[in-house]
């Protein structure tokens, strides 16, 4: 006889011994909240993009705009913070139609890509945050260099080279510091799922 | 949503909750873990509740939000991630320790269950649960085919842990 035959048997019988849960006890199951994957990536997505126009809106006090007035960079500030806002509504859109998209009632394998598709989204914002953070705080180092009063002194015996290496390695550095422990959240959160979907994928193969 | 719909649900999922804690049998391994994820397939359930169309069976639709949850969605579990191949799984029982009662054939056959990795187990779970090639495969996402052929793995690496 088939062997899983015999445990299919063997399966139904199970049934008996169960756990009972009465009805009344399943209403207050009903209020309690969800730790779903899916929960936990849009929070942290939420203060993801939170994050991002923070820092463009309440950085940006009246002694800030003096100071980008003084290096030069007043125009291109302007322009950086409007492109920035208009990026940011686009990834808020984009990232709410695809969270959106997650159906529990999908089958497995598109209810996981649509979960990691999702993930993407935010990643792609987050690397768009760095790397625009990481030009602007460059050119403010080197503008700051070029113009600010403080630096006039010294400014003939600057080793140019020199410093914009530094300033290069510097914002690198701080950028990958922050995608580490970006990249550390979101491997944690998706260890599980990512295995599976590749297991999954796997079976089409 | 009122309180008519809570209570069909509640009314559907107490007769149908075999298949809940079925699964929670499989993807957890004490007691505290199976509470919790019984619990959020709950959630999982009420939160799509208002999706369910009446034209499929409860029980059809609630195999797929419940497997889809142990899988996917459940985040808090304990035991570490499995990506084990059936055909590598170790087992622990040497030929010559175990002797031919159905018994012994069922535990063995259990356990290499349950050291399966996720989808797998759904795989085998759907199957024991009398499922059909085309209902495993839409709960899946994968076509019948290699449903077929996983399942045939299976049952041959079954077949030669009972007749080594």
């Amino acid at each position: 006889m088939d062997e899983l035959e015999l445990l299919k048997q063997d399966w139904k019988k199970q049934d008996a011994n169960l756990p009972n849960i009465k009805a009344k006890e399943i209403y207050p199951l009903l209020l309690k909240r969800s730790s779903s994957i899916v929960k936990w990536i849009f929070f942290i997505s939420m203060a993801e993009l939170a994050l991002g126009i923070f820092l463009n809106i309440f950085l940006a006090d009246q002694e800030f705009w003096e100071q980008v007035e003084n290096i030069h960079l007043k125009t291109t500030t302007i322009i950086a913070y409007t492109l920035s806002y208009a990026i940011s509504i686009f990834f808020i859109i984009l990232f709410y139609k695809r969270y959106r998209a997650i159906n529990v009632t999908d089958n497995a394998s598109t209810l996981m890509k649509n979960i990691l598709k999702t993930r993407k989204v935010v990643k792609y914002y987050i690397i768009y945050v760095l790397a625009s953070s990481g030009i602007l705080c460059f050119l403010v180092f080197i503008f700051t260099l070029l113009y600010a009063e403080q630096f006039s002194g010294i400014r003939n015996d600057i080793n140019w080279f020199k410093a914009i290496a530094i300033g290069f390695i510097a914002t690198i550095v701080f950028l990958l510091v922050l995608w580490g422990i970006y990249t550390l959240i979101y491997g944690l959160l998706l260890r599980k799922l990512k295995a599976n979907y590749k297991e999954i994928k796997r079976l089409e193969i | 949503m009122t309180e008519k719909t809570e209570h069909n649900f509640v009314q559907l999922l107490e007769q149908n909750q075999n298949i809940v804690h079925k699964i929670c049998r499989l993807y957890t391994n004490d007691q505290d873990a199976h509470n919790d994820l019984f619990q959020e397939i709950t959630i999982q359930l009420w939160k799509a509740y208002p999706k369910f169309r009446g034209d499929a069976k409860f029980s059809t639709w609630m195999y797929r939000v419940a497997l889809n949850t142990a899988i996917t969605l459940y985040r808090k579990s304990k035991r570490k991630v499995k990506t084990q191949e059936f055909e590598n799984v170790a087992f622990k029982i040497k030929a010559e320790e175990y002797d031919d009662t159905t018994e012994k054939q069922l535990s063995v056959m259990y356990s290499a269950i349950k050291e399966l990795n996720d989808i797998d187990k759904a795989l085998v779970f759907l199957y024991l649960e009398d499922k059909n090639y085309s209902e495993i495969s839409d709960t899946l996402g994968i076509t019948e085919v290699n449903a077929r052929v996983k399942m045939n793995r299976v049952k041959k690496k079954l077949k030669s842990i009972l007749n080594p």
